[in-house]
């Protein structure tokens, strides 16, 4: 029998620097298996270059990322895709001008084959393989309820649609961990609510591990099992969303320094008001 | 409000006027008149142009231009309209022909004082200026302009104007695509795939059976239509599917022309190889040329691979003109005595007697068109087609689904190299000569061309992009030297109505019925 490592994804010591800038220094997290992990920050803490750095976009100036405990600075792209990791993105990016179909079928390049002369001659493990293909396509849009725009343009979709394709896509190769980058923005509270409930199947039903950035604190604190609060590319609090709520440094992150004399003499105005009545 | 509409009216005779004169300073004019006048005289041999076609063509062109602008100010709507088109037909075509009557006067007097005007602009000879003074004085050719450009435009602007009330025009053509859309041919189409497969075939037939009613002169331009073809083909491959801007294609062209030629040629290497071995050859060894291009520029993106290819493919045009290789590649004498494919033994069996040279010739061109189709079909819609066409939406998220994109690149050059190989060596075969000069940039620039035209990423859209950029000019040769003017013309319009290609690529239904949630946790177990 296989021994579990205790986490699917290990970040330890990551530090980022762009030129002077440090974008992300020093920051760890650990994410145990079929987790939701959330990590919230103001604009420019150092989220996506969190992500980026996992996903093998950046590389890291120091630090180790373990992915199932196996070291995955440095390698590119595509093969951390073929080990398992898969992300959406902040800004959407589709493949715009091809079908809601042909982009869920990109995703599962690494599951797939097939060399030229298979395509060429339509040898049984091409047309074996495409046909499987498509079904797991399918399989996949009736998930996240695309069925109907099945073959259309990805451009020509809705915006909730274009997120919850990106999704689609992501999962096209059987991933461990997906990564999402801010799954809710720019929804409304109905499409927040539908999307919430998808990220919850996504683990319940399909044993997935989820790392995802969120502005809309309704859905961190309603879904997270944990947080990771970035300012200034800094980790300053780690915990469950009730800790996250009451700690006086994300309050101050998100708020400004001045906050703490405001809250007080807010509160003892009140309180004054409920003594002189 | 009149005032409005005068100063429009103004404006349209000016644009119309210079463009007569433009037309008048080139000589074109005429030239259409020439045209004309052939299509009703036979044997025309007098170098005086007929008064009478330069007098229509004139006309025509102040009713075409007086007429759109009728159409475009909305006139007939409006109150009163017969005085308002009356008026802006007669101002356009007053405005218009004082232009024309101006220069034609200042050209009649440097005639009469026999200045030579070819020194300055070189259509405007003696006997050009006489035709477009119909051949009377100076006083008389304005009083025709002007009574043409005149007539013309009001007679264009009632035209016009009667068009658009009896829009009963207007509703047959509604009706027409009505009917037309009520047929659902598509939808038909998708319920009986038979009927598409009776279609290709029927194409097919037709096809074999063109070389042998058709003369030697169509048959040379649809060898090189198809020669076109062939290498849109291979272009679109990397330009249109895998999004990879190469500008040097006829590198690779060069390369399968010149191996092909050397090995079978007698001179300069006096190998003289049959013509499959050399064909294999010739695509072995564009291909390497594409891995030689494709290896080092895997990284590069957009604009530099643009540049780099395009100093490849001088480079390799350079090498071939040299005058140090030229015992080895015959250098800007280029190569004579290519070898041709003999006609295989059943089949003059068959027919009795062997083809004729270039009927066989075509034939082969066909058969390698089809067989290039074929595989550029199977790959774009296969996995590997799809991973070029993500790479070209976006690279870096395709490359984060799993795309190797370097791999993928190196692999649409590569065979997008083998493809033009083979039409290299069929293009020398056919020639049985080949020099340098042949793999010019315009080689490049026409492919890509023929990619643009069609519709990246379209295989019909290659296929009618090579019949527009190589059949086309040669429909178009009666004009003689307009014919590039006339051809860029075309392609500016072209362009513009139909900025995506005239065939743009038609996108695949794939979907199927989706099973249940059990299956799929199961599919995505990692």
């Amino acid at each position: 029998m296989t021994r579990k490592p205790p986490y699917v994804l290990e970040a330890q010591n990551i530090t980022i620097t762009f030129g002077g800038l440090t974008a992300v220094n020093n920051v760890s997290l650990q994410v145990p298996y079929q987790s939701i992990i959330s990590i919230i920050g103001p604009n420019g803490a150092g989220k996506t270059t969190f992500f980026n750095c996992i996903s093998g976009f950046y590389s890291i100036n120091s630090g180790v990322v373990l992915f199932q405990e196996r070291p995955i600075n440095g390698i590119p792209t595509d093969e951390i895709a073929d080990m398992g990791i898969s992300r959406t993105y902040q800004n959407i990016r589709l493949f715009s001008n091809m079908t809601v179909m042909e982009n869920v079928m990109i995703g599962q390049q690494p599951r797939l084959h097939a060399n030229c002369l298979d395509a060429v001659l339509q040898t049984y493990r091409n047309r074996r393989e495409e046909k499987q293909s498509i079904q797991k396509a399918s399989n996949l849009l009736e998930f996240v309820g695309l069925s109907a725009y099945a073959d259309d343009l990805a451009k020509n979709l809705p915006y909730g649609a274009q997120r919850r394709l990106e999704i689609a896509r992501a999962l096209g190769n059987n991933p461990h961990l997906l990564l999402l980058d801010e799954p809710c923005a720019g929804m409304n509270p109905h499409e927040t609510k539908a999307m919430i409930e998808l990220i919850n199947t996504l683990r319940s039903e399909l044993k997935i591990t989820i790392v995802l950035i969120e502005h809309d604190m309704k859905v961190v604190m309603n879904i997270s099992d944990s947080i990771l609060v970035l300012d200034h590319g800094e980790r300053i609090a780690e915990g469950s969303p009730e800790e996250i709520q009451k700690d006086q440094r994300v309050i101050e992150a998100y708020l400004g320094s001045g906050t703490k004399n405001v809250i007080e003499k807010y509160s003892k105005r009140k309180s004054e008001k409920v003594h002189q009545s | 409000m009149m005032n409005k509409l005068l100063s429009k009216a103004i404006k349209n005779g000016l644009v119309a006027g210079v463009i007569l004169i433009f037309f008048e300073m080139i000589n074109f004019t005429s030239t259409i008149a020439v045209i004309l006048e052939k299509m009703f005289v036979s044997d025309k041999k007098v170098k005086e142009v007929n008064p009478t076609y330069m007098i229509v063509i004139i006309g025509l062109i102040l009713f075409l231009s007086t007429a759109s602008f009728v159409r475009k100010n909305h006139l007939a709507n409006e109150k009163s309209a017969a005085i308002k088109v009356l008026v802006s037909g007669l101002v356009s075509g007053l405005v218009s022909g004082i232009l024309v009557s101006t220069l034609n006067a200042i050209l009649g007097n440097y005639l009469n004082n026999g200045v030579d005007l070819r020194k300055y602009l070189d259509a405007l000879s003696p006997d050009v200026i006489r035709n477009f003074l119909f051949q009377t004085d100076i006083n008389n050719a304005i009083r025709i302009y002007m009574a043409t450009t005149v007539g013309g435009a009001v007679l264009g602007a009632f035209a016009s104007i009667v068009i658009q009330k009896a829009s009963k025009l207007n509703g047959v053509f509604r009706s027409l695509k009505k009917g037309y859309n009520n047929l659902q041919i598509q939808k038909k189409c998708e319920k009986h795939p038979i009927i598409k497969k009776l279609f290709i075939v029927f194409v097919v037939i037709f096809i074999f059976a063109l070389p042998m009613i058709i003369n030697a002169y169509t048959i040379s331009v649809l060898g090189i239509v198809f020669i076109y073809a062939i290498l849109g083909l291979g272009l679109n491959l990397i330009v249109g599917l895998s999004g990879q801007l190469v500008f040097g294609y006829a590198a690779f062209y060069a390369i399968g022309a010149y191996t092909f030629a050397l090995l079978t040629a007698p001179k300069p290497l006096g190998i003289e190889m049959s013509f499959i071995p050399a064909f294999i050859i010739a695509l072995i060894s564009s291909g390497i040329g594409g891995l030689l291009v494709g290896l080092p520029v895997m990284n590069l993106r957009g604009d530099y691979l643009a540049i780099v290819t395009l100093g490849f493919a001088e480079i390799i045009r350079i090498l071939i003109n040299s005058n140090i290789l030229a015992d080895y590649t015959g250098g800007p004498q280029g190569v004579k005595d290519i070898g041709q494919p003999h006609q295989p033994a059943f089949l003059v069996k068959i027919l009795g007697k062997p083809l004729e040279e270039n009927v066989w010739f075509l034939y082969l061109i066909i058969i390698s068109l089809l067989v290039v189709i074929y595989i550029v079909y199977r790959l774009q819609y296969s996995r590997i087609g799809r991973s070029w066409e993500a790479m070209r939406e976006d690279e870096t998220v395709a490359q984060a689904c799993g795309v190797t994109t370097s791999f993928y690149k190196v692999l649409a050059i590569v065979i997008g190299a083998i493809i033009a190989g083979a039409a290299g060596a069929i293009y020398v075969s056919r020639n049985t000569y080949t020099g340098p000069n042949e793999y010019a940039f315009m080689v490049s620039v026409n492919a890509l061309a023929v990619v643009v035209i069609g519709g990246m990423g379209s295989i019909p859209g290659a296929l009618l992009g090579a019949f527009i950029i190589k059949g086309l000019p040669e429909l178009l040769r009666d004009l003689d030297n307009y014919r590039m003017l006339v051809f860029g013309a075309l392609l500016i319009i072209m362009m513009v109505i139909r900025p995506e290609g005239l065939l743009p690529a038609k996108r695949r239904k794939l979907a199927v019925k989706p099973q249940s949630l059990e299956v799929l946790k199961e599919d995505l177990k990692p």
